[in-house]
Order: C-alpha cells, then structure tokens, then sequence
C-alpha cells in the first residue's frame, strides 16, 4: 500500500529509550520498541500506564523527554549531523507528521467544516492539491467508510460512530505510512463500537501499520498481532495476542485481565 | 430654572449633522486600522513567535494602563517627532487606532485560545503548521464568538472620538463645544449631543446583531 516500501525487514517505526517525564514523573518510561510494515500493536493497560501519552509522542504531538523515534528510518525529531541531532524547525516537524495519521478518542473534527471538507482540507492545504480535487480524495475516502450519504453535514449532525469514521478518513486522506488510534471507541455509546472497529479492522486487513490503543480486548484478541501491555509507563509485555491473553506472564497483566474479565476465571478453576 | 432654549438646539443641528461625519469618517478609518493591527497583533499573540508576542504584551499592557485621553496627546506630539507631519484628523485616527488595537489584539487572541486544544492537535496530525491550523482551524471557529466584543469594541471606539476634540478637530462633540461657546447655552447643546450619540450608537448595535445573526 505505501509508495515507499521499506527495504528487506527494516522496521518501519523504531523507537528508542523513549521518555516523556511531567513535572518528576515519568509517564512514559524508556521504552524501546520496533513496529514491522503491516504489524497491528493493540496497547492496553490501566488508566494511566502511559498509552495515550506514548502514542503522542509518536507523531510529536507531545515532545518526548528523552529517547529517539524513527519512521522509516528517519527521526522524528531532526537531523544527524557531525553526530550530534540538530532539531528540526517547526515546518519540518509538521512534514514528518504527514507520515503518521491519528484518530482521537475525541474525534476533534474540525467543527466549522462539513464531512467531506474535513477531510478535504488536509490534502487541499497541506499538500497543496486543487480543490476539486482534494473533494474528490475526501469523497473517495468517505465512501471507505460508507459515509456517502452524509458528506455535507456538520459534525454536530453526526453521531460518534460517524464522526469517528470521519476522523479515519482525514487521517487516511494524507495516505499516512502508520496510523495511531488513541482509544478511538472510548467515546462512544455502546452500539455505535461496532461500526467504527469495523473500519479499523479493514484498514488492518489492507496492511496499513497501526497502534491502537484500546479497552476493547475482543477486537484486540481478533485484531491485532501483537498486544503490548503497559503499567506505570513502561512495556511489561509484549506478544502475540494468542498468548497474551491465553498466558499472561507479568502478575500486573494477569491482575489487569482480572479486574476487566478478559480472561475465564481459571485461577478459581486451578 | 431657566426656559429650554429650542432655538440654540435647531440652530446647532446642521454643524452638528457635519460633526457627524466626520466622527464616523474617523471612527470608520481607525476601525479598519486597528483591526488590521490588531487582528495580525492578535493571531501572533497566540502563535509561537516568542519574541513578538512580548512585544505585543508590552503594547497592550501600555494601551490597557493609560488613558485614552493621555494616549491621544502622546500620538498627537509624538508623530511630529519621529518625523510624520500628519493633518490632526490623521493624527486622530493614528491615535484612536492606537488605542483600540491593543483591545482588538486581545480580543483575538482570548477569542482563538477559547477554541478546544483538539482542533489545533487534529491540525497538527495531518500536518498542519501552527500557522495554518490558526487561519484555518481557529480563526473561522472563533469569529462568532469574536463578534460581540469586536461590537462592543467599535462602540468604545466612537465614544472615545469625541476626546479628539481636545486635539481641535471638529467631531461631533467640538462642534457642539463651538456653539456652546457662541450662545452660551452648555446644557441645551450637551443633551443634544448625548442624543446624536445615542442615534449613532443605536444603528451601530442594530447592525452589529444583525451581523452576529448572519454569523450564527
């Protein structure tokens, strides 16, 4: 799907001794991680652990404190010369950002504009296409995620499943090489989930590369290759969902699956 | 008490309709200029351009600290100074500009910082700069909520005109203050200029709710 492959298995996302540190205390904690072209990371954890601000860190949203992040090879953050990394201006910054698509547990769709320019003006001002043709790219995505038939209205006039879908299109609009969803169904109401895993699900299905942090653990299970499991900003597992869920290593994790019954009573079998 | 002296009201009534005038001639002149500065001031003060954004809080710290009347005789002997020899009405609306922008830079910048951090986190993520995610996120969402005090502002505005009286340009209030001074009749000619303001005032907050209307 990308029009720059990656060569042989080089990761598409490294990450390096990542920090982000409030005031004294590390909400992400020198985490390292490499994320494979087409891999699905589902992170979970409780409340707190650090998923949110880990993901925000990613496209620079946040500023990390320490640590270095890399996407396709190239740092998020500047540029090597003479060994040492010399920062990147503002203006770069939001050139790398292009790369990387994010969905908000929020939606934050831009509230003065329709569906479809909402889509519409990141390819329309950011990569400077025409605006007949920006629409149609946004016309194009929206039918992705069958929305066809409420292109023109406002924000305010969808529901949270169809803003949320919306919110995907934007982002898949700048045909970004990762895709971060930070609890993207978290807002919503219970019957309104469906619709938009659904859609997460066929992006992962085309190979689009993805972390998503979620409380879903159906979807995570069904989804996902790989779940990471987080607690007090750091990574305490990291594997196939299969045995995740079927095995969980850290007494945290197995303490997490507990208190959200995602997994059978088995220890009251035992 | 004396009689009411309709003679000196009627009289007054056609200096006062020129007085008129060029109060609005004014206000209308310095309005678009402190909108401009103001405006620019505003979307600066809330962008990440540090250096100026200091400099813009010493100039609205300065505007919102001294009186308007101080700040007219300031403009009005400080041009001169630095070289520009302005017509008093010039210099009239330099200085009633200079005054407003400050309220104006405000009032933009309050009017972006009150849109939630998500708009400008979404802009971010597609790759917006920051300059870009405020003409094109901010700015159109916080117009509405701009438009009542930029009302309020430009009401402010036409007031404080008639302290370029003391600047000797024939507004609406010196050419009431002309003619209190020929008939010797201060009480007649000031209610009727309480009036002319009142008028003027009126239509400007008419239109202004019919602009909020549309905006709505």
């Amino acid at each position: 799907m990308s029009d720059a492959p990656p060569a042989g298995d080089a990761p598409l996302l490294q990450i390096h001794a990542l920090s982000k540190i409030f005031g004294q205390i590390p909400v992400v904690d020198r985490i390292d991680l490499r994320v494979m072209q087409s891999e699905i990371v589902m992170i979970i954890g409780p409340s707190g652990a650090g998923k949110s601000t880990l993901l925000r860190c990613v496209n620079r949203i946040e500023t990390p404190s320490e640590g270095d992040i890399l996407l396709e090879g190239v740092n998020m953050a500047g540029e090597m010369r003479n060994g040492k990394l010399v920062p990147d201006r503002a203006t770069v910054t939001a050139r790398k950002r292009r790369r990387i698509g994010m969905v908000f547990q929020r939606f934050n769709l831009f509230a003065h504009l329709s569906a479809l320019d909402n889509v519409a003006i990141g390819p329309r001002r950011v990569l400077g296409m025409k605006l007949s043709e920006a629409r149609a790219l946004a016309a194009e995505q929206l039918a992705r995620v069958k929305l066809s038939d409420h292109m023109a209205k406002k924000p305010a006039q969808l529901s949270g499943g169809q803003q949320q879908r919306v919110a995907i299109a934007r982002a898949m609009a700048m045909r970004p090489v990762l895709m971060l969803f930070d609890e993207p169904t978290s807002a919503l109401d219970p019957e309104l989930v469906g619709e938009v895993l659904e859609v997460i699900r066929a992006l992962a299905e085309d190979g689009m590369t993805m972390l998503v942090v979620t409380h879903e653990m159906q979807f995570c299970r069904e989804v996902g290759t790989r779940v990471l499991f987080m607690d007090s900003g750091r990574v305490l597992e990291d594997a196939p969902p299969k045995n995740f869920f079927g095995a969980p290593q850290h007494v945290r994790a197995k303490e997490f699956l507990r208190r959200i019954h995602a997994v059978p009573e088995t220890d009251a079998l035992a | 008490m004396g009689s009411f002296d309709w003679g000196a009201v009627w009289y007054a009534v056609p200096y006062m309709l020129r007085g008129t005038v060029v109060t609005l001639e004014i206000s209308a002149w310095a309005m678009v200029l402190a909108s401009v500065v103001g405006i620019v001031m505003g979307l600066i003060s809330a962008s990440d351009l540090g250096v100026l954004k200091v400099f813009i809080r010493a100039y609205v710290y300065f505007v919102r600290g001294t009186p308007a009347l101080v700040q007219i005789f300031l403009v009005y002997f400080a041009l001169p100074r630095i070289g520009l020899e302005l017509s008093s009405f010039w210099s009239g609306v330099v200085a009633l500009a200079f005054n407003s922008a400050g309220f104006i830079a405000e009032i933009v910048r309050a009017g972006l910082q009150s849109i939630d951090a998500g708009q400008t986190e979404a802009a971010l993520s597609i790759g917006m700069t920051n300059r870009q995610s405020i003409m094109f996120i901010l700015l159109p969402q916080s117009l509405r909520r701009i438009t009542p005090p930029m009302t309020n502002e430009v009401i402010t505005l036409v007031k404080s005109s008639s302290l370029l009286s003391v600047i000797s340009i024939t507004e609406l209030t010196r050419s009431a203050q002309l003619i209190i001074a020929e008939r010797f009749v201060p009480f007649e000619l000031y209610a009727e200029l309480a009036v002319f303001y009142l008028v003027m005032i009126s239509i400007l907050s008419w239109f202004s709710e019919f602009v909020e209307k549309r905006l709505a």
